[in-house]
């Protein structure tokens, strides 16, 4: 006894088939990419991002960068979460057959101290595994279904041998696909990968939180976040939440390596990709002010953003007109911000700031290196580095 | 103590029985030699010796540094600095329990204190202690200093004898570290209550280097003299030293002593004047001929030849006359012995000439005055006494002397340590002579000829020596040019400042990289030993010397 898929097929009636184990995020094309950069995003008709709205095309910020390099820089944490998915097994339940998905879900905050002392601020690592909700024998208390089965599993010989521990076990919902709406999520994997993702989201959300709760954020020590800030509320959706998240991110920004050009629309709502590929070196493009699309999605709640691109390398040294890029983001907090958008002055001091952040590089390590931040990609590499061997992880099972 | 980082065992670099790696702070000074050590099964310790130090970033080719410097900016500042950490190659020494399996990636290595670093070097309990230097480690406020001792069985026997130094000249201050050694020996045999009967016999090959080893250096500093006291060593000058200066009439010709310093050594009866009289020395004449190349025998025959008074030679009662009649036979068509060639003669007369001429030791007689304090070197090495020291000066000689008299020097001493002058109380013989030679390549290296008389002398020395209670102190410029039966027999090798070159030839061979370029950047009074006693070489200084130093040579 103690085999986890033993334990699951006891508690949920199903069988498990034994099958294959693989690292899902290699063999399952998985829509990520989209998943940060919510399609539903619209810009908000006439309005600017930023106060300045003179600007009609780029702006040169290479001597205010110039001028910022010998001052503190304004970044002094940097965050970065990922996640690694397993398809562990296919579990049979009431003749239908849905695939059990594991994670490893790592959260980092790292901050940087001096030019030469960088160090983990905060780290989460949580083990995961991914059921369809109809694992649950009864109808009710799901959750405590969950949980029990969890310290199961956790007391199980082979998982306490190897001294981890699974934090939580997660449900998707096992509806039949084909009543399924959205057209991407065509596979239980899917399902499963993305509620590992969320969950994933969420343990970010609890680290901002708990810098800000710490006061550590600032005017003159932000938060850089690595990829996207258009969070989805989770499943309940209250506005509440949605404020205090709100209120938590006032001194963070969002950096995306990776972005669709097509969703750079002015404030006409026209797409203007062309704008971003023909980005002078440390240009900026105007800020504009987006919010979520109400229509579509509802449920995302009243906050807005600022977004505005920055080339940080010379189209000249790069592989395509979009490396060297990156799409900066900022929640819009106070009343007069979501009226008018951000201080332009703010919009041109972070932008410095990131221009400035532009070497070292990890060229050679790292495909995306024209896009990478450096402190970001320690970040990244500090999170890998705690990740258990994918055979290891398989073997738990 | 202070902790500096853990070990790393990776797929490709394992830790072994010998050898484990850990990084540490890229900011943490710490150099080769530095002992190490690190948390082990079953609460044991592990100490390691720093080999190597690198220094490693995540920066994938040079070619990242080139773009991370804005594309090849060379004032481009940046925010962050590139993540680097210094790892740390370390040469396992031991480990408290005995425990040689490999230490376990993730343990903690933290600096060793005095106690740690005696353990691991082999310096704790060491029998018959005899200072050789003193270590300093650590950069403050962790730095500590450890006197360092030697099994003086190990180096003056009877478990291991003789002291090989290398370095080259002037940098590695070759004859300071040996006299060093002796003087080490000499203060403590002289505060032993049951001391052996040890006596030395030193060489002056270079200036007036040792020309006043009994007269204190005025230049010693406070620092050295407490070093010296660290030690266990007084700071006073050698004891019971003569010297022996070769003769000559106006005293200077054949000596770099200064005139009024050798009157007055004379005059306090602490010097002699010493000559070489036909009757009593020709059976030596053969150390005339020791570098010169004689695959056929024929200098040995002549040497034969005149030392058992052949021909006329029996009749010739002094050096003059010896010249004389060599001449007679370099003539054409001269009669007599058949097997020698005209030719031999001739070559013989030629060098033999240049040396007798030219040097002023060869004398007819000694004086019968005692105030002219005149000797042979033979009759004086005769009466050693236990804790004499006895220092012959050569410097000014030629090299065919030079060879002479150390060759004569040493086969004295062998001589009486053999019991062969046998008009001396077996008891009151010194149990050991110790013997300081510098610049040994001129008798022992590998280009000498096989058929060298002194070559035979320091062969002998050097594999019988030990027993007999004849420890040779050697010291030469380059150790790869000393013969291999030498040098392998030298229990202690000591090896100061040498070049590139040097280290990149087959003696330095078991020395790991970064030891060999540490030892072309050692600062005088540095050296790396190696004796059986110590687990690992040891990186030593030691003090300045006590003895007069005299400024223009």
């Amino acid at each position: 006894m103690g085999n986890i898929l033993t334990l699951l097929e006891d508690a949920s009636n199903g069988t498990c088939y034994k099958s294959y184990r693989y690292c899902a995020d290699e063999e399952i094309k998985v829509p990520t990419i989209n998943y940060e950069e919510t399609q539903s995003l619209t810009p908000v008709k006439d309005r600017y991002g930023e106060t300045d709205t003179t600007m009609k095309h780029s702006k040169s910020l290479e001597s205010l960068s110039a001028r910022l390099i010998n001052n503190k820089p304004l970044f002094r944490y940097f965050l970065d979460g990922s996640r690694r998915t397993y398809k562990v097994d296919d579990i049979e339940l009431n003749r239908r057959i849905f695939p059990i998905m594991a994670g490893q879900i790592g959260v980092a905050c790292c901050e940087r101290q001096s030019a030469s002392q960088f160090k983990c601020k905060d780290v989460e690592n949580n083990l995961v595994i991914a059921l369809p909700s109809e694992a649950n024998p009864e109808n009710r208390n799901s959750e405590l279904f969950f949980n029990n089965l969890k310290d199961k599993i956790n007391n199980g010989a082979r998982v306490t041998k190897s001294g981890v521990k699974f934090s939580k076990l997660l449900s998707y919902p096992s509806r039949k696909l084909d009543q399924y709406q959205d057209g991407e999520n065509k596979k239980y994997e899917h399902l499963g990968i993305a509620i590992i993702q969320d969950e994933m989201i969420e343990s970010e959300k609890k680290i901002v939180s708990s810098l800000t709760g710490k006061n550590l954020l600032s005017d003159n020590s932000f938060l850089l976040k690595d990829g996207s800030l258009q969070y989805k509320p989770m499943k309940t959706g209250e506005f509440k939440e949605l404020t205090k998240i709100k209120n938590n991110y006032r001194w963070v920004i969002g950096v995306s390596k990776l972005f669709n050009p097509e969703l750079f629309k002015d404030k006409s709502g026209k797409s203007n990709a062309a704008a971003i590929a023909n980005l002078p070196i440390y240009h900026r493009t105007p800020a504009f002010m987006f919010q979520h699309d109400f229509e579509k999605q509802q449920y995302y709640g009243d906050y807005k953003f600022s977004i505005w691109y920055v080339r940080i390398r010379d189209k000249n040294r790069t592989e395509s007109p979009f490396a060297g890029v990156v799409k900066i983001e900022k929640i819009l907090i106070t009343d007069y911000e979501n009226e008018s958008g951000l201080d332009t002055e703010l919009v041109d001091i972070i932008t410095a700031n990131i221009i400035n952040e532009r070497t070292p590089v990890c060229y050679g390590k790292d495909s995306r290196w024209a896009n990478h931040l450096y402190p970001v990609y320690l970040t990244e590499q500090f999170l890998k580095s705690k990740y258990l061997s994918d055979l290891h992880f398989l073997n738990l099972f | 103590m202070k902790l500096i980082g853990k070990i790393i065992a990776t797929e490709k670099v394992p830790t072994t029985v010998d050898e484990f790696f850990f990084w540490t702070d890229k900011e943490l000074i710490i150099k080769p030699f530095d002992v190490v050590k690190v948390n082990h099964l079953k609460n044991s310790v592990t100490f390691g010796v720093v080999e190597e130090i690198s220094h490693i970033t995540d920066s994938s080719s040079f070619l990242a540094g080139f773009i991370s410097s804005d594309f090849g900016d060379v004032k481009h500042q940046s925010y962050t600095q590139r993540i680097g950490m210094n790892y740390v190659k370390a040469k396992v020494v031991g480990n408290s329990l005995g425990i040689y399996t490999p230490v376990i990636d993730g343990y903690p290595v933290s600096l060793a204190d005095e106690k740690d670093v005696r353990e691991a070097l082999g310096l704790l309990n060491v029998k018959n202690p005899l200072p050789c230097g003193y270590i300093e480690m650590y950069e403050p406020p962790h730095n500590i200093t450890i006197p360092v001792h030697f099994n003086a069985q190990f180096l003056i026997g009877p478990e291991g004898a003789h002291l090989n130094i290398s370095g080259i000249s002037g940098l590695a201050s070759k004859t300071s570290y040996a006299m060093f050694l002796l003087k080490a020996i000499q203060d403590q045999q002289l505060n032993a209550k049951n001391g052996e009967s040890i006596a030395y016999v030193v060489m002056n090959v270079k200036g007036r280097d040792l020309l006043a080893i009994d007269e204190p250096n005025a230049d010693l500093l406070k620092d050295d003299k407490s070093i010296y006291k660290m030690l266990g060593l007084n700071s006073d000058p050698f004891k019971n030293v003569t010297y022996f200066y070769p003769y000559s009439k106006d005293l200077v010709t054949s000596t770099y002593g200064r005139k009024s310093d050798i009157e007055s050594q004379l005059k306090l009866n602490k010097a002699f004047l010493y000559k070489y009289i036909f009757e009593d020395d020709k059976d030596n004449i053969d150390l005339l001929f020791s570098n010169v190349d004689d695959p056929t025998q024929t200098m040995e025959s002549i040497v034969n030849h005149i030392a058992t008074g052949q021909g006329r030679f029996g009749e010739i009662s002094n050096w003059k006359d010896l010249l004389q009649e060599i001449y007679e036979n370099t003539k054409a068509g001269k009669a007599g012995n058949k097997e020698i060639t005209v030719l031999s003669w001739r070559k013989f007369f030629r060098l033999f000439r240049k040396t007798i001429e030219k040097t002023t030791v060869f004398s007819n007689s000694l004086s019968n005055k005692p105030k002219d304090r005149e000797t042979r070197l033979r009759e004086a090495i005769k009466g050693i006494k236990k804790n004499d020291a006895f220092v012959i000066d050569i410097a000014k000689l030629d090299e065919e002397t030079q060879g002479f008299v150390f060759g004569d020097v040493i086969r004295s001493i062998y001589e009486l340590k053999l019991g062969q002058m046998d008009d001396r109380n077996e008891a009151d013989i010194p149990s050991k002579i110790v013997i300081f030679i510098d610049e040994l390549n001129k008798y022992a290296s590998k280009d000498i000829p096989k058929s060298s008389p002194i070559l035979h002398q320091l062969l002998d020395i050097s594999e019988r020596g030990r027993s007999l209670g004849i420890i040779l102190f050697s010291a030469e410029q380059f150790k790869n040019d000393i013969h291999d039966r030498v040098k392998g027999n030298c229990s202690t090798h000591a090896y100061g400042r040498t070049n590139a070159i040097e280290v990149s030839k087959p003696d330095y061979q078991y020395i790991p990289p970064v030891y060999k370029s540490m030892l072309t950047r050692l600062k005088q009074g540095e050296y790396v030993i190696q004796n059986p006693v110590f687990r690992s070489l040891i990186n030593i200084k030691f003090p300045k010397p006590v003895y007069k130093q005299f400024k223009n040579g």
